[in-house]
């Protein structure tokens, strides 16, 4: 999926942005288009600029160079009530003196619309988001996923073209969590509104959108498709941020006219490149295959190993074992009677289907 | 009657095994200090007096005479009215100015707020004392005026004018107004604004439907101590207000001196506390709060750069800052700079610099004799209102005691009755027990509004520990007492130590209610304040700048303490 500026709703071209009294940038060369109605993600570790991106997005920040362009238009200098934007706090930031209504309705209020569109809209935007009930609550008597959705209903109640989330979930339980993404998945593909939704937490990048940017230190790491990322992550940083991996150090050793990897001592021919010496493979858990050696032979890429300790969480199991100085882990499926227990002597072998190998 | 008087015992005996033994101090201190002489004023204001003593005859007869004087309504129209106008104005200045203050300014904003409240640790007299030398006859203003030739002749237009207690009265409110308000303006999350922009709205839609909206409950408290100490306020008028400057406080309180009519006293402080109750009922009411402010709406970050308007603005907030500051301080400046000047005239220039009065201070026996006693008074009314303040918040927050927090506020009540009532209040309640004039009888009246300081302070301490620390301590084996020692006592030393020094300066500086309570026996402000009346000697400069230099060293301390505290939790 490549988007050109001309059909995007929104792209940032080459942004800089320095905070007064700050050394290092807070963004460095960050250029991305958002497509009509995409899902577009941005993930990445604590500090490494999501949350500028959105202030500048929203004119809360203005960068020290580069263009944000919006239905074609620069927008760098346009205050940010005149955007046509709205932002899900991280902290939802609802008005407390106002109910539930009153919130939602702000929005239209601000745009001199007339009480009786104001509040039949404001209405629909919360029955959107199953909150009908609690239209004359103020928002402390909310629960947290309450007010959250009274957030979202709030921005999306003029039906802006370009939603800014910031961290939306950060503070709900897992389940509320879960169910949110699903209320956010929907919404977005009923309303159609681009979404760029922040957040540090990679499963949810993943499933909920169209297109993910991993950030780190101010840059953009990667930016691709959620399976791209996941099978193809371009950089060590990227493997190790999205999903679980181990990074095993790998040789390449001369074979025939080729080069091929050796783990501990033990070939693996399905890894090959045209140059020798060391470099590192990630590995997802679930590449890591496990199996009781009981006295049987395995494949001849397999390594031998012990198992170290096993973690029980719920669908699988984590294991890891260890061969020779590798630690590995491995997750397998859980079963009632799991056959494998700590000190066991075991088969590793490997799903090299979806490995990616980095260099120096 | 069977069945009622069983339950009438029943009741009796719930309500005896109700009461928390704990608690029986509290209640006494609530029934002598604080219910018994308010009842003693409302019970004096139906009696009548006869060739100067009170009469137990009850009946209306006092406020059948309030309701049939034409000149009892103008005088409560106007003492309602100019306090009204000038914590209006004052709340004119300072709300943008807690709105610069609390938003706008970025560095050095702690000591921008100390600045502003300062004043209010500054004696009173010496304010208005300080507006008296501005604004009288040979004062400032008119030599000033004369010497620019912009007058022919010093005018006394300017004192002794109701304009002049308004503008004296404006200038006490502007600190109250300001310290309330300004705390609600730093609480609004930075979210909730951009939040409100983010939807579109301009400054000013913000503004109106985001800040005001939260901070005009604080706004209205603001003004209700301004209001409050204003209109109970008898000495500024007497001193600069002239005959139709006269107020309420003024008449009664000469109906509790020279006129010696109580009852008639009481009946006009009665319907004066009747008519402040309804004012500011009617501006809580016009200023609704709504919502909790969950702190959950996000933390403040540092606003967006700024264009040219926000930089026109912070200019102008700037300006405006730096004059209310200059309004604040030139009185007192004034009185410092003469305190040092070697001509017996207040006018500029001044001739050449002299510790003379200072010197003839020393010489003073008068003078010496009333700083001892007021010294003596500080330390008996903060000894007393540490020990009691600090025992009664354990009380109440430990104790389990029904109905703490109308406990609470009813002990607190003395701090919000106008001085002039609380005076009179504190008259009748002493005169029962017939106590002596003198040190008694002030440091009893003082500890009545000074003990309420700590135990607030100490309360808000207490309520922000964790609620283990005492369980925790006494599971690891102390007993209570070890536990108070050990555990609690440091922790609360600060709030003991920071009210005590307030409580010192406010004590040293009370005129309202200790004016009725010395007798023969002055503490140094009255002393002062009677030496006014008699004529101006320069050395009241020096004895103010003296105690404002003790009063501010006191709130430095306290403040120091409060900020290392702070520090180490
Ligand atoms: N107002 C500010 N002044 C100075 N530096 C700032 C400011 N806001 C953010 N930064 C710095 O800019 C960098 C990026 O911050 P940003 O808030 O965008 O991170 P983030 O990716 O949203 O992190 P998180 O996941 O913790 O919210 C950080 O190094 C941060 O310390
Ligand atoms: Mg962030």
């Amino acid at each position: 999926m490549s988007i050109r500026s001309a059909d995007s709703v929104l792209s940032l071209e080459t942004i800089d942005k320095t905070y007064d009294g700050a050394s290092k940038p807070a963004l460095d060369r960050v250029s991305f288009s958002v497509a009509p109605g995409e899902f577009f993600s941005i993930l990445g570790p604590s500090g490494s600029g999501k949350t500028t991106i959105l202030r500048i997005i929203a004119g809360f920040e203005t960068p020290d160079r580069g263009r944000v362009v919006m239905g074609g238009t620069m927008v760098n200098d346009t205050p940010p009530f005149r955007r046509d934007v709205r932002t899900v706090f991280q902290s939802y930031a609802l008005f407390p003196h106002l109910t539930v209504r009153d919130n939602v309705a702000y929005p239209l209020r601000m745009q001199g619309e007339a009480k009786g569109p104001r509040r039949a809209k404001a209405e629909a935007a919360l029955a959107l988001v199953e909150m009908s009930p609690y239209a004359e609550r103020l928002p402390h008597q909310l629960s947290g996923g309450q007010r959250q959705r009274v957030a979202l209903a709030r921005a999306v109640v003029s039906r802006p073209k370009i939603l800014l989330l910031d961290e939306p979930l950060g503070a709900l339980d897992l389940r509320l969590r879960q169910q949110m993404q699903h209320t956010l998945v929907q919404l977005q593909k009923e309303l159609g509104i681009a979404f760029v939704y922040v957040t540090h937490d990679q499963g949810e990048a993943l499933s909920m959108s169209n297109r993910v940017a991993v950030m780190r230190d101010g840059r953009i790491a990667q930016l691709a498709t959620p399976r791209e990322i996941y099978f193809e992550p371009r950089s060590e940083f990227v493997s190790q941020f999205v999903g679980r991996s181990n990074l095993v150090p790998i040789r390449f050793e001369p074979a025939g006219s080729d080069f091929v990897a050796v783990i501990e001592g033990t070939r693996l021919p399905a890894i090959t490149s045209d140059r020798p010496g060391p470099a590192r493979m990630a590995l997802r858990f679930e590449s890591v295959r496990i199996s009781p050696r009981n006295g049987v032979a395995g494949p001849s890429s397999a390594l031998p190993g012990i198992v170290e300790d096993i973690l029980f969480l719920g669908t699988n199991c984590e294991v890891a074992v260890r061969c020779g100085e590798l630690s590995l882990i491995g997750s397998i499926p859980a079963e009632r009677d799991t056959t494998l227990a700590v000190g066991q002597p075991v088969h590793v072998d490997f799903d090299l289907t979806s490995t990616q190998v980095f260099r120096d | 009657m069977g069945v009622p008087t069983v339950y009438r015992q029943s009741l009796a005996r719930r309500i005896v095994s109700s009461v928390n033994p704990v608690a029986l101090p509290v209640y006494a201190w609530l029934a002598l200090i604080v219910l018994l002489p308010n009842a003693l004023l409302i019970g004096a204001s139906i009696l009548k007096t006869a060739n100067g003593f009170m009469v137990f005859e009850p009946s209306l007869v006092n406020y059948v005479r309030l309701w049939k004087s034409a000149g009892f309504w103008t005088l409560l129209g106007r003492t309602l009215w100019l306090s009204f106008l000038a914590c209006a104005l004052g709340a004119l200045i300072a709300y943008p100015l807690a709105f610069y203050v609390g938003r706008v300014v970025r560095r050095h904003k702690g000591l921008l707020v100390v600045l502003i409240i300062l004043p209010l640790w500054i004696s009173l007299l010496m304010r208005v004392f300080a507006w008296r030398m501005i604004l009288g006859q040979s004062g400032i203003l008119n030599t000033f005026l004369v010497s620019s030739g912009l007058l022919d002749a010093p005018s006394a237009a300017f004192l002794y004018t109701p304009t002049s207690v308004l503008l004296v009265f404006a200038y006490i409110a502007i600190p109250f107004v300001f310290i309330a308000v300004v705390g609600a303006f730093e609480k609004i999350p930075q979210a909730l604004l951009e939040a409100s922009e983010d939807s579109g709205a301009t400054a000013l839609q913000t503004f109106r439907h985001v800040i005001w909206p939260l901070t005009r409950r604080s706004l209205a408290i603001g003004f209700a101590l301004a209001f409050l100490v204003t209109v109970g306020d008898y000495v500024t008028p007497s001193m600069i207000g002239g005959i139709d400057g006269t107020t309420i406080g003024m008449v009664i309180a000469s109906q509790f001196g020279m006129s010696n009519n109580w009852p008639y006293g009481s009946a006009l402080a009665v319907v004066l506390i009747l008519s402040v109750a309804v004012i500011l009922g009617i501006v809580f009411a016009l200023c609704p709060s709504r919502g909790i402010l969950l702190g959950d709406e996000g933390v403040k970050t540092a606003r967006a750069p700024e264009g040219r308007t926000e930089r026109l603005g912070r200019l102008l907030g700037g300006c405006g800052f730096t004059a209310t500051v200059l309004f604040l301080y030139a009185p007192l400046a004034i009185i410092i700079l003469f305190s040092f000047g070697s001509s017996t005239l207040q006018a500029f220039p001044i001739p050449s610099l002299t510790l003379r009065w200072y010197g003839e201070l020393a010489g003073n026996a008068a003078l010496i004799a009333a700083a001892q006693r007021s010294l003596l008074v500080a330390l008996l009314v903060v000894l007393v209102s540490s020990v009691i303040g600090t025992a009664f918040a354990l009380i109440l927050h430990y104790g389990r005691v029904a109905g703490s927090r109308a406990c609470e506020i009813a002990l607190a009540l003395p701090l919000a009755t106008p001085g002039i009532v609380l005076g009179v209040v504190m008259v009748l309640g002493t005169e029962l027990f017939s106590i002596p004039s003198g040190i008694a009888k002030t440091v009893i009246g003082q500890s009545s509004f000074v003990m309420p300081v700590t135990l607030m302070l100490v309360l808000a301490r207490l309520r922000r520990l964790d609620p283990s620390l005492m369980e925790a301590s006494q599971d690891l084996g102390a007993t209570r007492l070890q536990s108070f020692l050990h555990v609690l006592l440091p922790m609360i030393r600060g709030a003991i130590i920071g009210g005590a020094l307030l409580g010192l300066t406010l004590s040293a500086d009370e005129v309202m209610v200790t004016l009725f309570l010395t007798g023969s026996s002055p503490t140094l402000p009255i002393w002062v304040f009677n030496q006014m009346r008699f004529g101006f000697t320069p050395s009241v400069n020096a004895v103010f700048t003296l105690l404002a230099a003790v009063c501010l060293l006191a709130v430095l301390l306290s403040s120091w303490i409060a900020g290392r505290r702070k520090a180490a939790v």
